[in-house]
């Protein structure tokens, strides 16, 4: 297989290194990049904790091959708020209590942002269908969903 | 030769595949056969990734009949007017797979080609290491049932339970040509060789024909989000009054019973069903509780238009 040469671009920032022919692009943000908000959960798709945005799509990473990901833009928990602001759906999972250990936080917030944007009237039920791919073993959820309401309203104003 | 390869058409995928003699597996949306080659289960050399082959990717409505490009997303599916307002038992079947952010990736093709499912199968390596293996991987004996010539892994595939209802046809491309079949031939009653492809072909066209008078689906399994099925049940009626009842999930292929109505009872259409599917105990759900939910699945269909 052996190892290819890219250019990946991550949170605006591109990046030119060699990646192993069959690698995630998990792997890829955590051990060459060292952005390890990006959390390594189940890592075959089915917990939602290395969720990242591809080109504006949410993308479970331990799923994307990263030679997928040349020429697109990737987006991390790293790269969500702006600078010292917190993205809304950040500020409210604080507020609400909407996190205890916090391992599945970033996948909860890379998922909830896109979907928020794409659904800003969504329903509580709606939200909690949104988020059904994310597993959290602390909260019990009411929290996490608490959060995403009143940062949907904050997104709406 | 490169490992991975995003060809941007059909034929370049078809001429890439000619040169890697047969090691090579073709990646959809990627979401499920990713499993499989991080448990070893895939061992393919070569990728040829099609998620850039964008004439793949369209839902269309012509002479009233739905076609839809093989690498359309599962999410596109669900969300697609045209979809919901003629066709919504492909929608709803499309929105029992996997998760939402899941169904933005997985594709209509990759879910019709879904790979067969069986609990021994599965599994890590080491796993499978640990319980002797199985027939279908390097083993000799089925793990299941403790025989040694069949495999009863299971037909997964959600959308191919409604699409099959529907009498949908679907064309494949070839390096001789098109290739156009019914949906339903393509599956085979056997756990280790379940589809029946040509060796080098890419799936690259659905179409549904009839726009069903009533319809009725459901999916029994555990979550009510993510997990594989452990039974799904799509039914329809034509305007001809002839029945279409598809069972999936307990069975090594989609098992299809169809029969105008007027000759059908709940009785005779459960003894069918209960006789045609080959349910072995490869589910996280207990063999006598799937089997009865057949018997519930039927009547609940049954009563849903009488």
């Amino acid at each position: 297989m052996g190892l290819k040469q890219i250019e990946l671009t991550v949170n605006d920032f591109s990046h030119p290194f060699l990646v192993e022919s069959d690698e995630t692009l998990l792997f890829t943000l955590r051990n060459r990049l060292y952005l390890t908000g990006t959390k390594e959960g189940c890592n075959q798709g089915t917990c939602g904790s290395c969720t990242v945005l591809l080109d504006g799509k949410p993308v479970l990473s331990c799923m994307t091959p990263t030679l997928r990901c040349v020429e697109k833009k990737v987006i991390t928990i790293e790269g969500i708020s702006s600078g010292e602001n917190l993205h809304p759906v950040q500020k409210y999972l604080v507020k609400n209590g909407g996190l205890q250990c916090g391992f599945c936080t970033p996948g909860v917030v890379m998922t909830a942002v896109p979907f928020l944007e794409e659904n800003p009237d969504a329903s509580r039920r709606e939200i909690k269908e949104g988020l059904s791919g994310n597993l959290c073993r602390c909260t019990g959820y009411k929290k996490i969903i608490d959060a995403l309401e009143n940062a949907a309203a904050e997104m709406r104003s | 030769m490169d490992y991975y390869h995003t060809p941007s058409t059909v034929d370049e995928a078809l001429t890439i595949a000619g040169k890697l003699s047969g090691n090579y597996t073709f990646f959809a949306g990627g979401t499920d056969i990713q499993n499989y080659r991080k448990q070893q289960l895939d061992t393919n050399e070569y990728v040829i990734d099609l998620s850039e082959i964008e004439e793949l990717d369209s839902i269309t409505i012509v002479d009233g009949a739905l076609h839809l490009g093989a690498m359309t997303t599962l999410d596109k599916i669900v969300s697609s007017d045209e979809i919901q307002n003629h066709y919504p038992i492909i929608a709803e079947a499309a929105k029992t797979v996997a998760t939402p952010v899941l169904r933005k990736t997985a594709t209509i093709g990759g879910n019709l080609l879904v790979t067969n499912r069986c609990t021994f199968y599965n599994q890590s390596q080491e796993w499978r290491d640990g319980v002797g293996s199985c027939l279908r991987d390097v083993g000799d004996i089925c793990q299941v049932t403790g025989g040694k010539n069949d495999c009863y892994s299971r037909n997964v595939s959600d959308t191919a339970t409604a699409l099959i209802v529907l009498g949908a046809e679907i064309t494949l491309m070839t390096p001789n040509g098109i290739i156009q079949k019914s949906l339903k031939d393509i599956y085979l009653p056997c756990g280790i060789k379940f589809h029946d492809l040509e060796e080098r072909c890419i799936l690259t066209q659905i179409s549904v024909p009839i726009e069903p008078k009533k319809w009725w689906y459901k999916k029994l399994r555990l979550r009510k989000t993510l997990d594989f099925t452990s039974l799904t049940v799509a039914a329809t009626i034509d305007t001809a009054g002839i029945a279409r009842v598809c069972l999936n999930g307990v069975s090594m292929s989609p098992i299809l019973i169809e029969k105008p109505l007027k000759e059908l009872t709940l009785e005779g259409l459960i003894s069918i069903a209960r006789k045609n599917c080959k349910t072995v105990d490869n589910d996280l759900m207990p063999l006598k509780y799937r089997r009865e939910m057949i018997n519930v699945y039927l009547k609940e269909w049954w009563k849903s238009f009488r």
